[in-house]
């Protein structure tokens, strides 16, 4: 029975302990505990949120940088492209031009050869014609030296004229 | 493990002390109950009879007041058995003669008394009236089944064969409980201070090892039990709730460590959880709001119910003291019972010795083998108990703290599960 029935000391130092006790930690103790393990909690949560936020940011910034990447790139086989067609065409180009004026030289050139040749020819042909008018004289003098061949030429000519 | 080799040998000593006599005066619900109990010194380590003194302060039949060592009531008797030369150390209770102002008052730890273990004023008896009162003690004594303490004589005290008058001081001695009471609060409040000095210092740096242990506990009553319960009122009941938490995990697990600054069966002891639930009791009613007051005195039933015979009123008056009355034996029986278990446990072995060596063997092992799992069930029970005191002390606060009915249903349910 003596183990059921309080006990006056105990209950007195017992109450005075736990009120001790109960002051000093409710004054200096848990409040701060409490405030720390709140705050604390509240940090965490700002510093996961904070955390995926910047490892959205992180992830847009990448894809757009990439985005930026790809359409630089892209750009850049675009400018080759450009550049190597225009290289092709400037070559072409230059080609047209140079046979085209190749072809104006030569054509001057064979402009001016068939000139100096029908000068050449006429050249030619009025030196013959002297040559031959100087030869068929010679040879006019030679036959008709007596005036028989002379009568015998005039005649023949009449004789030409007549069958004409 | 180490706790239960040291109870081992603590309940050994005695025990071998009585078997040398070659009788067996081993009485076993005498060493239960001291183990129990209270005690004036607090059990040197490993020693049955050496205590160390603690302060008596005890209040005299005049209203004088006396503080002096425990020393003075107990004397230490060493007796030798010229035989074989073995020595038996006995505990002795010796009355301490104090004198003041020309007048002597004499205190002892009472045995055979009404008041047995506790210090007692005594007044010696004329011849004839002494005569008197040994003879009733005798008559008792005689008659066929008398119990061994059948020579107690109401409002007398027998001290080395002489009756006196006596008087239960008023005590407020600082007892073996009471000490332990201090190095719990001492422990409590370093702890706590210890975390307070953390988070001060390293403010939101996350706190590792014993720290870290700490504030899981703390976090574990503070969000999983106050916060839940009480939503925005937590901050201003935690301190007490907290408080109540820490102070009974540390009695709880101090009591058992057998040696010194442990071993003080304190919250199996009905004057510590009394307290407790009484404090309990103060915080749910003088804060309580007014709708826990309506429920009470015009609960939400049908008329008939309350109106002209007050049966609801009845019921929950009756329920406001039944419930922290439930906190209070909960509590203590579980700790006594556990305290109460182990101890058997141990005993048994010291029963079984008086059959010869092999039951003293086969009970060595069992008896060890279910020491050891009672002792961890224990260390379960003790934090079991102090979270279903805090759970529920938090829930009775919580019904009182209610302004409407939207919860009140919930709350009732939850404390019926835990109550079963």
């Amino acid at each position: 029975m003596e183990l059921f029935t309080p006990d006056f000391g105990l209950v007195f130092w017992m109450f005075v302990a736990f009120i001790i006790l109960f002051f000093i930690l409710a004054k200096w103790g848990w409040p701060i505990i409490l405030k720390n393990i709140d705050s604390r909690a509240d940090n965490i949560d700002r510093g996961v949120e904070y955390a995926r936020q910047a490892k959205e940011q992180l992830d847009s910034a990448r894809d757009e940088a990439k985005k930026y990447i790809d359409e630089a790139q892209k750009r850049q086989a675009e400018m080759l492209n450009e550049v190597s067609k225009m290289r092709s065409q400037l070559v072409e180009d230059a080609k047209a031009d140079a046979a085209r004026e190749a072809k104006k030289v030569i054509d001057a050139a064979n402009l001016a050869i068939e000139q100096s040749r029908k000068k050449a020819e006429l050249e030619f042909k009025n030196e013959v014609s002297k040559f031959s008018l100087e030869i068929a004289e010679k040879m006019l003098r030679t036959q008709l030296k007596s005036d028989k061949a002379q009568t015998d030429l005039v005649n023949k000519m009449l004789d030409e004229i007549e069958k004409n | 493990m180490l706790t239960l080799v040291i109870t081992l040998f603590d309940a050994a000593l005695p025990a071998r002390a009585g078997g040398d006599e070659g009788k067996s005066d081993l009485d076993v619900k005498e060493v239960i109950f001291e183990h129990l109990g209270d005690g004036y010194g607090w059990e040197v380590p490993f020693s049955h009879v050496y205590r160390i003194p603690l302060p008596v302060i005890v209040r005299a039949e005049d209203g004088q007041w006396f503080m002096f060592s425990s020393a003075k009531l107990t004397e230490v008797i060493v007796e030798e058995d010229l035989a074989t030369g073995k020595k038996t150390h006995h505990l002795k209770p010796v009355i301490h003669d104090v004198e003041r102002d020309g007048k002597v008052y004499h205190f002892v730890i009472a045995h055979v008394s009404k008041h047995k273990n506790k210090v007692v004023e005594l007044f010696p008896l004329p011849q004839e009236k002494e005569a008197e009162v040994k003879a009733i003690a005798d008559a008792q004594m005689a008659k066929p089944g008398a119990e061994p303490a059948a020579n107690v004589v109401g409002g007398y005290c027998e001290v080395d064969n002489v009756y006196y008058r006596e008087y239960r001081t008023l005590d407020f001695s600082i007892t073996k409980n009471v000490m332990a009471l201090f190095i719990s609060v001492l422990i409590v409040t370093w702890m706590v201070m210890s975390a307070v000095r953390y988070y001060t210092r390293k403010g939101f740096k996350a706190p590792r090892k014993g720290m870290g242990f700490l504030e899981l506990l703390i976090d574990f009553i503070y969000t999983g039990v106050i916060k839940d319960t009480l939503h925005d009122k937590a901050r201003k009941f935690a301190p007490y709730l907290l408080t109540c938490f820490f102070f009974i995990l540390t009695m709880n697990l101090l009591g058992l460590i057998v040696i010194f600054p442990g071993g003080a069966n304190l919250t199996g002891n009905i004057s510590v959880t009394l307290v407790l639930a009484t404090l309990t009791f103060i915080m749910t009613n003088v804060l309580g709001k007014k709708h826990y007051w309506k429920e009470i005195f015009w609960p939400d039933v049908p008329i008939w119910l309350k109106c002209p015979l007050p049966i609801m009123q009845i019921i929950e008056i009756f329920g406001i003291f039944t419930k922290p009355a439930a906190l209070c034996v909960r509590l203590f029986a579980n700790m006594m019972g556990g305290h109460m278990i182990v101890i058997t446990l141990v005993m048994l072995i010291f029963i079984f010795a008086a059959f010869g060596a092999a039951a003293i063997g086969g009970s060595v092992v069992i008896s060890v083998i279910f020491t050891i799992f009672m002792v961890a069930l224990d260390v379960l029970v003790s934090f079991i108990q102090a979270y279903v005191f805090t759970l529920l002390s938090t829930m009775f606060i919580a019904m009182a703290q209610e302004n409407g009915h939207d919860e009140k249903g919930a709350d009732h349910e939850d404390v019926a599960e835990v109550e079963a």
